[in-house]
């Protein structure tokens, strides 16, 4: 039977919906499951890793681990992997993620694959798919170590409703701080916001924005919408949004059941973080934007008049059922 | 200070890519220097210009970087390096980081800097396995690095709720995120310059590796066959009046795809 070892996806105290994902996964190719949370003060999560579907729950809680540190939180995986003797281990799509995966893969001696779509075992035989080339191509990969660590594409697994686990809390031991990469500092600048990568809806805001007046236009419909906002590069190169925010293959990738791209051309790479959206809805005042190509529906527009009509059309929907 | 910078040549991705009979269509394919790596190049003729440094390139390849390696001169770097062997034909990530291991053994230095990812695989391991390898400190996804004095650098990286500050003490490896920096035109002055440069060119058994220590016969994974991605199109675009079209894709995201 397949082992699958968790990440527990924890950010600012709170376990994102990538685990239930990840999760639910594992379940359904009937997998034996297991979760490794790491943080500090996080025993308060332990019920939602249960019910999210874990039976072993590695829990790393320590002082020391209140920021993200790559190597410390590479040692606790380890750990957990080891103990339970994990073959396929799976990160959610995140930066701390993308940093320890392939550490914890040289370290274990396993095979690692980044931003896969989906895994699927014969026997002992893992296989994944995953794209390549800023979506230009699909990869199917074979794995030859007998383990994998993974790093699963936001959206690419839908959490099972119903879908629970038993509790079996094990705790880790602390890891040894990294001496030679001390964290000074995080500015937590997304505090408060909803995340990109779990939220149900996002609305990114492109060039056609112009300057702030168009930026904070666009930032209230994502208010109306209670959607995650993003951006594309040209705005965080303009100063108008945090680096953060940026919606594409050198920054987010999102997969949320609609996407809106407001006064964003669609550059191979921009269209490389959304393609995955399950609905696209583009706003552009160029008719022969290649947004259009991609979007299931396309209004032809400024976005300083279309957006306001837009919020205004949404509530009256909204209101009237 | 001596600092390596990798650099990987790479299909442009600006350019159409065909799939046929699960692999690539190799006509019409262009290559290009990999865009973070320019980023590196970038950050590291940077600090060069402003603290000193020795800098160095190295490219992995079974074909010829030239190309690549003398548009690395051209912007400002000084030794280039290019580990040529027909075995890493097929090299992924790990047979990639054994191998600047043992470039970065034969050249004692002091920083790494590396592109966090390649256009062509989008794997983003590279870097971070070359650390692991090498017992050294590595910080991913930077967007700043600093020298604070002879044996300590602070870096910012993008993590997932913001900005992140990491001192790390050198020797150390470090991945860039392509909003570092804007990398800079070659001029035409640097441009010919770098055509007379040497590249120092070496093969596996130069660097005291055979075919088998970088994945050879039995890689942790391989590629079974590419396959073309099922292509998204375009639905419906409504053009006129503003109040009257937004009025219809409304109801249409209502009654339609019902996602509002």
């Amino acid at each position: 039977m397949a082992k699958v070892l968790v990440i527990a996806d924890i950010k600012q105290g709170e376990l994102k919906g990538s685990t239930a994902e990840l999760l639910s996964k594992a379940k359904a190719m009937g997998a034996e499951t297991a979760v490794v949370a790491i943080g500090s003060n996080i025993e308060s999560l332990i019920p939602g890793l249960v019910n999210a579907g874990s039976d072993t729950q590695y829990v790393a809680d320590d002082p020391g681990l209140e920021l993200f540190s790559a190597g410390p939180y590479a040692s606790c995986v380890v750990d957990a992997a080891k103990q339970f003797d994990a073959n396929l281990i799976w990160f959610g799509f995140s930066e701390s993620g993308k940093a320890v995966a392939p550490r914890v893969a040289a370290q274990m001696d396993a095979a690692c694959a980044t931003d896969i779509t989906d895994v699927t075992l014969q026997g002992d035989q893992i296989e994944v798919k995953r794209p390549a080339i800023t979506n230009k191509v699909i990869q199917r990969v074979k794995v030859n170590t007998g383990q994998l660590v993974a790093v699963v594409r936001a959206g690419a697994f839908e959490a099972t409703e119903g879908t629970t686990g038993t509790e079996n809390v094990i705790k880790l031991s602390p890891p040894a701080p990294d001496l030679k990469a001390v964290i000074k500092e995080i500015v937590s600048e997304a505090s408060g916001e909803i995340d990109l990568t779990d939220a149900n809806v996002v609305i990114s805001v492109g060039r056609g924005a112009k300057d702030q007046t168009g930026v904070d236009i666009v930032k209230d419909l994502a208010n109306d919408l209670n959607a995650g906002f993003g951006s594309s590069r040209a705005m965080v190169d303009a100063g108008f949004m945090p680096h953060y925010k940026q919606v594409g293959q050198t920054g987010k990738i999102v997969a949320p059941a609609l996407y809106m791209a407001i006064g964003i051309s669609g550059s191979i790479q921009h269209l490389a973080g959304m393609k995955g959206s399950k609905v696209i809805l583009a706003v552009n005042k160029d008719p022969e934007a290649p947004i259009f190509n991609v979007a299931d529906y396309g209004i032809v527009g400024d976005l300083f008049e279309v957006v306001p009509i837009l919020r205004e059309e949404i509530k009256k929907v909204r209101t009237t059922g | 200070m001596k600092i390596l910078t990798t650099v990987k040549k790479v299909v442009d991705v600006e350019l159409n890519i065909h799939v046929e009979n699960g692999a690539i269509v190799e006509k019409g394919l262009q290559y290009v220097m990999n865009a973070w790596d320019e980023n590196a190049v970038e950050s590291s003729v940077q600090l060069k210009e402003k603290n000193g440094a020795e800098t160095t390139l190295v490219s992995i390849g079974g074909g010829d970087n030239t190309d690549i390696i003398r548009k690395g001169y051209a912007m400002g770097i000084e030794n280039g390096i290019h580990i040529d062997d027909p075995s890493l034909v097929k090299a992924d990530s790990f047979a990639y980081a054994r191998v600047l291991q043992k470039v970065y053994e034969k050249g004692n230095y002091d920083l790494v800097i590396a592109g966090k990812q390649a256009q062509d695989t989008d794997n983003g391991q590279t870097g971070i396995i070359l650390a692991e390898y090498l017992g050294l400190p590595c910080v991913s996804n930077v967007i700043a690095i600093e020298v604070m004095d002879d044996k300590h650098i602070k870096v910012s990286r993008l993590g997932d709720t913001g900005t992140e500050t990491v001192e790390l003490a050198l020797p150390a490896v470090v991945t860039v995120d392509v909003t570092i920096n804007e990398p800079r035109l070659p001029q035409m002055r640097g441009i010919m310059m770098a055509k007379k440069k040497a590249i120092n060119v070496m093969d596996l058994a130069a660097l005291g590796l055979s075919p088998d220590e970088v994945g050879g016969a039995a890689p942790k994974s391989e590629i079974v066959e590419f396959i073309a991605p099922e292509s998204r199109k375009g639905g419906q675009k409504f053009e006129g009046e503003a109040a009257q079209i937004t009025a219809q894709v409304v109801a249409l995201l209502a009654n339609e795809a019902k996602v509002i």
